[in-house]
């Protein structure tokens, strides 16, 4: 069987230059869509992902597993379990163990802001850095008193400018200035939405005793041996989480979010491949009597269906590449707000690929049911049209 | 035997309840090399007929053998190469790919075959020259008047050498000039290439180039004018 030419099918597309917009438009719409969708959904699981490190373990305070800014444990605890459990990790002689405080805390921008935002504290002590790796200080230094340290997406969990939080800039917290002294990274985990402070200065200001977790990072030592010593010393009321398990059960709370992200992408996508049909019914229609002459010729149906897919294909295709790159300029690392922080939007392989799948379903149901209906036309009514 | 015969070829199409015939229990014979004109007035029954004798559309019952080989019974995939080795088709309206040249309109019929790239211009090359449009190869049909473009269409359709011509009222959106360069282009394909010709016309001048003419009324032979 012949088929014909390729490069008719390139010219094809030249003919109405309003409705090869439109074919691009949509198709780029759909695929940016489910591109975006899809990197929501990678983004928020590789947040989680990557903010559990297996090696870690949590000790939170019992009857808190569900949420650690409820957690309240004692201030001793750390150190209890540095003199108790083998096999914890240690750096010339300090053990990976880091008391923690974490909460919502209001802070306003000025003294009299009438406005106040929400934002995630973290009190942490230098451990903090060892038994979370992927934190990095790049610019300034780690918080002296009343100084804070502000991750890189902190700004777009606040909803303010970036430069509201740059270093030698002050928030109000507490009815007190808290400068910010450094900036800090760590990769595609929660950790990024947050500030952190000198554990002492936060509870402090929060006049509070105990921490809310202790995270130890393993060696030997297994979290079966923390989670003994959580059963040894039933007076401490603590349960022991890996860090992985965690998070993994965020993510699971998380799920039905990532459920509506994806229908109602889903729907809208729906919606342009509506439209889709229509303007490839429109045009094909338009070549009814073309269609039916290249029969006479003797090109067979199949062949003629082949050509009108390689040029929905060649549509969906461009408008693909169109919505990968929009994506990646305009989306890729785009912070998203949840309650537990904020996380970046990740375009990454599998979302490409999501994206370009899309593109070229719509390419395909946009056209084939056109193609069928204008070609199961007589050749002879054809050739009237 | 004739080159085409049709023994009681009917065509029916139902509307409904209600079942038309173009063309019914028509017996016809047409020799090789022979130029015929379909005449009759709309809804006689011409179009139909030139449609099956084309193998574009099959007739309900009925035979119809052209070189021997039976249409009638032809699957559709089968009928579409054979329509690209026996068949050169002339549309009234000439039905040129807009974004196609001239020279890549004609060569589309062609590409159905195994030649080369080479083989292909030079055929290519010969029906445009026939035609009279050598300095035209690379104008797309927009850029071509109506008369040039029935002439590109001509020479798609003998480009591929087929032993048929058939043409639907080929001069019907021409000028009287362009009509008549037309008509003496098909008359020279019948005497000189020996092609065998079947037009459908309104027109008694244009048909009056053919060597014999038939009138149909009501998907019926009335006449028979030698």
């Amino acid at each position: 069987m012949k088929l014909i030419p390729w490069d008719y099918a390139v010219r094809n597309l030249g003919r109405n230059t309003m409705r090869l917009a439109m074919s691009l438009g949509g198709s780029a719409l759909v695929a940016l869509l489910i591109l975006s969708a899809a990197a929501f959904v990678r983004g928020m699981e590789r947040s989680m992902k990557v903010s559990g490190n297996a090696k870690n373990v949590l000790l939170i305070g019992a009857g808190s597993e569900e949420s650690l800014e409820r957690s309240e444990i004692g201030n001793g605890v750390a150190s209890i379990v540095a003199a108790s459990v083998q096999g914890i990790k240690t750096q010339l002689g300090v053990p990976y163990i880091s008391p923690e405080v974490q909460m919502a805390a209001l802070i306003r921008l000025e003294k009299e802001d009438p406005e106040s935002y929400l934002s995630l504290f973290r009190g942490v002590t230098p451990s903090a850095y060892l038994v979370h790796p992927q934190v990095r200080i790049t610019e300034g230094r780690s918080p002296g008193a009343n100084e804070i340290l502000v991750g890189r997406l902190a700004s777009a969990r606040l909803g303010i400018p970036d430069a509201k939080l740059a270093i030698g800039k002050t928030i109000w917290f507490d009815g007190r200035p808290w400068t910010v002294s450094g900036r800090f990274e760590a990769p595609n985990t929660v950790m990024e939405a947050e500030i952190w402070s000198p554990l002492k200065d936060l509870q402090i200001a929060t006049r509070r005793d105990n921490v809310s977790t202790v995270v130890i990072t393993l060696d030997d030592a297994e979290i079966d041996d923390i989670k003994d010593f959580c059963q040894q010393r039933l007076d401490l009321e603590l349960v022991a989480v890996s860090e992985s398990d965690y998070y993994a059960k965020l993510a699971q709370f998380y799920r039905p979010v990532q459920g509506i992200v994806w229908i109602t992408a889903i729907l809208i996508a729906l919606g342009g491949m509506f439209g889709g049909l229509n303007t490839m019914y429109a045009a094909f229609a338009a070549r009814t009597r073309e269609l039916g002459m290249l029969q006479v010729l003797g090109y067979g149906r199949f062949a003629l269906i082949a050509n009108l897919m390689q040029e929905s294909l060649i549509i969906a295709a461009a408008g693909g590449l169109i919505a990968v790159a929009a994506g990646f300029a305009l989306l890729d690392g785009l912070a998203v707000r949840i309650t537990m922080g904020a996380f970046g939007l990740a375009v990454d392989t599998t979302v490409i690929v999501s994206a370009l799948a899309a593109a070229f379903a719509l390419g395909i149901i946009g056209a084939l049911p056109p193609a069928l209906q204008c070609l199961r036309m007589p050749i002879a009514e054809a050739l009237k049209k | 035997m004739s080159y085409i015969e049709c023994r009681k070829l009917t065509r029916a199409f139902h509307k409904g309840d209600t079942v038309i015939k173009p063309l019914r229990d028509l017996d016809l014979d047409i020799e090789e090399g022979m130029f015929l004109a379909l005449m009759g007035p709309s809804g006689s029954g011409k179009t139909t007929l030139l449609n099956l004798l084309a193998g574009i559309d099959t007739a309900t019952s009925g035979s119809l053998k052209i070189g021997g080989i039976e249409l009638t019974s032809m699957p559709r995939s089968r009928l579409a190469s054979w329509r690209a080795d026996t068949i050169g088709y002339i549309f009234q309206l000439y039905n040129l790919v807009p974004v196609l040249t001239a020279y890549e309109n004609v060569e589309l019929p062609l590409l159905l075959h195994n030649y080369s790239k080479k083989e292909r211009h030079a055929k290519v090359s010969l029906a445009l020259d026939l035609v009279g449009l050598a300095d035209r190869y690379d104008h797309y049909p927009r850029q071509l008047s109506g008369g040039q473009e029935q002439r590109v269409a001509i020479a798609r359709a003998i480009v591929g050498d087929p032993k048929i011509i058939v043409a639907d009222e080929p001069t019907g959106d021409l000028d009287a000039a362009a009509a008549a360069a037309t008509m003496a282009m098909l008359k020279r394909l019948n005497i000189e290439f020996k092609k065998t010709m079947i037009m459908v016309t309104h027109d008694p001048k244009t048909a009056a180039v053919a060597q014999k003419t038939l009138h149909l009324e009501k998907g019926q032979l009335i006449e028979n004018n030698a």
